[in-house]
């Protein structure tokens, strides 16, 4: 069963202003548990909009956002509990740190759930290892944090709700290689753990196909691919138009195709297209 | 949300009061502002509000929005009336135990009604009329003579601008604040006021670390560009007066003079 599922949401910024515009039109999706989604398109597709209609920030101008079977908007002053089902992570979430202490910050959504202290302590104690910090950070003020650790402490501090579904706009935004890689080993282990449902928006084609499973295109508000990883990249010319990019990996595999190699460009990932090349070179060999 | 909030109400157009030199237009508000609040004879005061009618059916902005900028002031301005009523001394035309009206009262407090509408109307007007930057640059060039005295007016003037550029930046920041503390269950709508400072804590903090944060970037991008303050700066767009100017300056010292005549031959209410 869906936890979430939206059915043909449409929303337009600033009616009845000259700046209207429409952000989403008709958008259906739903998110099975445990799954791993990622979301991509150009600059203003979209994608921050549809995020903030997941936890109802944003209410959709028609169609419904149903999480476990029941719309989110028939109760509109109860929808803070499914804030708390829907957990989101904006962009450069550590800006959003407040508190003096690392386990004050990540109690934050938690004491808003009005939960008792001791169930408060061990899921803030949970969080910080599902991010891979130890609870030495407890007492650690997050402002003299590096930008990856407090990254991190803020990502954690949505995680201390145990939602269903994790949404992160750009989780690796302005990290280093090393602190993307430890990111998503964290967040994998954390999905396979946990079985929650993880939605990430990314601008890394590379991200997006090493991690997710299913990839949703966005743009102009409208979603105009969606598939299994391999599937939509197959699609290199429709992604152009859209002002998107297959992997660099597939690219190059592209390349070679062009020029006459027999090669299959299904691969989007280094492993996959290493297999593909040793097959390729063993093939010649074999002749 | 405060998306909404337009910093300054500039309503770009190609209207008279929109070509005129912005320094004209503080200076020509300024003055019809004192003589305003200065006139002591209805006739006077009726001719001023005239002349406002016909500047804002020159400057093309809807005469909606020079209301709906001033309702909000509404409230205080009938407050600020209603005491003048109560507490004038003159003939009483009305008495009950402590409550006394006078017919100076009346018309002290009507007029202070009219005079502050007449402000309110009259400083929208030029905002509606004059882009931020203009008006900053024109009030540099305005306060340029106070130089001689030490006065910093190119740092003022670059202070305002910073300001004013940065007031839909934070006004953004904020509305990202606050959603990403909506989504960790922040309840922003209590009616305990205790409570309700209270859960503006988590956004103001974060609000002002990323104030700081910006100072700091701009302050190292200024420096790096070797600014010194206003010593030997030219400017990309001269104001210059035209003839425009010169024809508005005339006109309205025309009609200055007329409110003043008003003044001295008709000084009463009556």
């Amino acid at each position: 069963m869906a936890i979430i599922e939206l059915r043909d949401i449409s929303f337009r910024y600033g009616t009845g202003t000259p700046f209207e515009k429409q952000a989403l039109q008709d958008i259906c999706l739903s998110v099975e548990h445990g799954a791993f989604i990622g979301i991509i398109g150009h600059t203003g597709s979209g994608k921050s909009t549809l995020i903030r209609h997941f936890n109802g920030l944003l209410r959709p101008d028609s169609g419904q956002v149903l999480v476990n079977n029941e719309d989110i908007w028939k109760h509109p002053k109860q929808i803070r509990s499914i804030r708390f089902q829907i957990g989101l992570v904006f962009q450069y979430p550590e800006t959003q740190i407040f508190a003096d202490t690392v386990a004050r910050d990540i109690a934050y959504g938690p004491k808003n759930m009005g939960l008792d202290q001791e169930t408060i302590n061990q899921r803030v104690r949970e969080a910080l290892s599902f991010v891979g910090l130890d609870d030495s950070y407890l007492d650690r003020n997050p402002f003299r944090l590096s930008g990856g650790e407090m990254r991190r402490v803020a990502i954690a501090g949505v995680m201390a709700m145990r939602p269903a579904i994790l949404v992160l706009d750009e989780p690796t935004a302005g990290l280093d290689p090393e602190g993307c890689r430890n990111l998503f080993d964290h967040l994998e282990q954390y999905r396979r753990k946990t079985n929650t449902a993880i939605v990430m928006v990314s601008h890394s084609m590379e991200e997006i196909a090493e991690h997710v499973q299913r990839v949703l295109v966005l743009d102009k508000g409208r979603i105009v691919l969606e598939g299994s990883v391999p599937s939509v990249f197959a699609h290199a010319g429709i992604l152009n138009q859209f002002g998107l990019d297959v992997p660099q990996i597939t690219k190059a595999l592209l390349g070679l195709k062009k020029k006459g190699y027999p090669v299959d460009t299904s691969a989007v990932t280094v492993d996959q297209a290493e297999n593909e090349l040793l097959r390729l070179f063993e093939g010649k060999d074999d002749e | 949300m405060t998306r909404d909030i337009t910093v300054g109400q500039f309503l770009p157009g190609q209207s008279l009061l929109h070509r005129l030199d912005p320094r004209t237009k503080i200076v020509l508000t300024l003055v019809f502002i004192i003589q305003v609040f200065v006139s002591k004879s209805a006739l006077s005061l009726c001719f001023l509000i005239v002349l406002l009618g016909v500047l804002i059916a020159c400057s093309h902005v809807p005469a909606k929005k020079v209301f709906r900028a001033v309702r909000p002031m509404i409230p205080v301005i009938i407050f600020t009336a209603l005491i003048n009523i109560f507490y004038v001394s003159g003939n009483p035309v009305f008495h009950y135990s402590f409550i006394r009206i006078t017919d100076q009262g009346l018309f002290i407090g009507f007029t202070l009604f009219v005079r502050l509408t007449a402000l309110i109307a009259g400083c929208s007007l030029i905002t509606y009329t004059t882009s931020l930057n203009q008006l900053a640059a024109g009030l540099e060039q305005l306060l340029a003579p106070l130089k001689r005295f030490h006065f910093p007016v190119n740092e003022l003037s670059m202070t305002l601008s910073i300001t004013l550029r940065f007031l839909p930046t934070i006004a953004e920041e904020l509305d990202r604040i606050i959603d990403a503390q909506k989504a960790r269950g922040a309840d922003l709508s209590s009616a305990n006021l205790y409570k309700k400072v209270h859960a503006y804590f988590p956004i103001i903090l974060p609000l002002f670390m990323s104030a700081f944060r910006r100072a700091f970037e701009l302050t190292n991008a200024i420096e790096c560009r070797c600014y010194q303050g206003g010593i030997g700066r030219t400017k990309m767009n001269v104001l210059r007066l035209s003839r425009l100017d010169y024809q508005a300056i005339v006109f309205f010292c025309v009609a200055f003079g007329l409110s003043i005549a008003f003044n001295l031959y008709f000084p009463t209410f009556f």
